[in-house]
């Protein structure tokens, strides 16, 4: 029942859900580096112990502690020992900055791309449901969530994601509901890099100003529409960065 | 319109009594929680203790509809804890379990410090804001509750009161799923192109199956059907 009270209830379920496969070290290192860099393990945070950890990814002990080692390697966490110690997360700006940077950089265009061609399709066909099922109730209950222009890259990362997620929710489908939390927990550190900037701070406000008047017009159309067009821009600018830190020149 | 029908009403008496069986289990603990808060000073750890005990029996019976139980405190309520849900999910709720394991009766785990970047009010949600409002019983969705269910959920909720003052909301999840096994019949029932909705006209149980659960009949189109309506919030539409 409590919808929305905390974003990251779910989005902590995902964070921490079992793992399988081989690299299980890498995919915990993976799921707490996104984890990090998003802002759902907030700095200075305390993560869960070796053992908790473990149980809760589904992985030996051993597994958790190697990639606990990994991210004390890149410095995103610290380990104090004692009475109050334990794991916390240290990821400043700069440091955040620079992991994601490296992924743009590690990932080709053209992955680049089919993630946010699948991603659009995904939340385009949210909106667009949603413009048929939507109430004023509704409208205006997301409308007082989504419609804030964010002067921090955190705040504006995390008022994207609910957004995305209460539409979903309004296309009444639990499976896309569903699909669209595992697309953010997958995808969103990268997808919405452009929030970095002030600039498309305004941008992305102004793309869900304008994908909400669609849903409150009732046209699916453009509200897919608005969806997908945001998703695009925000793709183009990811290359352009792409391109950029791998020419500075 | 016309005036209901027998078998109209026939499908609206078990609507009622389905969703009156729930709330006649939220009525219980209500009182129980109400007579306790008169008589005892109140703290997060004594109220859970409560509801644990009030919702725990109902949730764990064999076949019960509810997968989701528990009080959700008035900010400022519990002087312990400003901002405070005891909420119990039911074995049958699957929300965040993943593998093979059966998922086991446990308390929603929700962070409740509103400095955190991520809280939210939850007096600004449906389940909330409307029997807040009207102080009346109150049935929220069809709706895709992702923190909670994971699922197309039902939510039954009614205001709790001491000394005239509103010390929250008591209530219960049920999933769609679950409503349209029992409902189904009784809808088709009616013999007629008939579908049940709630306030807003978001279709719950529909006889046509063209009429997809979740899909809105808005309200300014009801005159079209004749309207019965069914006790909190409910109607039925029936079209002859």
């Amino acid at each position: 029942m409590p919808q929305s009270i905390r974003a990251s209830t779910s989005a902590g379920a995902v964070v921490f859900a079992p793992l399988d496969g081989a690299g299980r070290a890498e995919l915990v290192e993976r799921r707490l580096t996104d984890a990090i860099v998003l802002g759902l393990l907030a700095d200075g945070e305390r993560l869960p112990s070796e053992t908790e950890m473990a149980k809760r990814f589904g992985v030996a002990t051993v597994t958790a502690r190697e990639a606990l080692e990994a991210l004390r390697d890149k410095g995103l966490v610290d380990t104090r020992r004692g009475r109050d110690g334990g794991s916390f997360v240290t990821a400043g700006r700069d440091k955040t900055r620079s992991v994601l940077d490296a992924r743009v950089r590690s990932l080709s265009r053209v992955e680049l791309r089919d993630m946010g061609t699948y991603y659009s399709s995904i939340a385009g066909s949210c909106a667009a449901l949603a413009a048929d099922r939507v109430t004023d109730d509704d409208l205006e209950r997301v409308r007082g969530i989504a419609l804030v222009l964010d002067d921090d890259e955190t705040a504006a990362r995390r008022r994207q994601g609910v957004f995305q997620l209460e539409v979903a929710a309004l296309s009444q489908s639990a499976r896309l509901v569903r699909e669209e939390l595992r697309l953010q927990a997958e995808f969103a550190p990268l997808l919405w890099l452009w929030l970095r900037e002030p600039e498309y701070r305004q941008r992305s406000l102004d793309a869900r100003t304008a994908a909400l008047d669609a849903l409150a017009d009732g046209d699916a159309e453009s509200a897919r529409e608005h969806t997908v067009t945001h998703v695009t821009g925000a793709i183009d600018w990811l290359l352009d960065t792409k391109t950029r830190l791998e020419d500075p020149a | 319109m016309n005036a209901p029908t027998s078998t109209d009403l026939d499908c609206v008496a078990i609507v009622d009594t389905t969703f009156g069986d729930v709330f006649s289990l939220i009525d219980g603990w209500r009182q129980r929680i109400e007579q306790y808060v008169a008589t005892t000073a109140v703290d997060a750890a004594g109220i859970d203790a409560l509801v644990e005990t009030l919702v725990v029996p109902d949730l764990s019976r064999d076949g019960a509809l509810i997968i989701g139980a528990g009080f959700v405190a008035q900010p400022g309520f519990i002087p312990d804890a400003p901002w405070h849900l005891a909420w119990w999910l039911g074995h049958a709720n699957t929300f965040g379990v993943t593998g093979p394991a059966a998922p086991a009766l446990r308390r929603l785990v929700a962070v409740e410090d509103e400095h955190s970047e991520s809280f939210r009010d939850y007096t600004t949600l449906e389940w909330w804001r409307v029997p807040a409002a009207t102080g009346e019983r109150h049935i929220t969705g069809p709706y895709v509750d992702y923190l909670c269910t994971d699922d197309y959920t039902l939510t039954s909720t009614m205001p709790a009161f001491r000394d005239g003052e509103m010390i929250g909301v008591v209530g219960a999840d049920l999933y769609v799923n679950d409503i349209e096994r029992t409902l189904l019949p009784a809808v088709r029932g009616t013999g007629r192109r008939a579908a049940l909705v709630n306030a807003s006209g978001r279709v719950v149980v529909a006889s046509d199956s063209s009429r997809a659960t979740g899909s809105l009949i808005r309200r300014g189109a009801w005159d079209e059907h004749r309207v019965v309506p069914c006790a909190n919030g409910l109607a039925l539409l029936v079209d002859d």
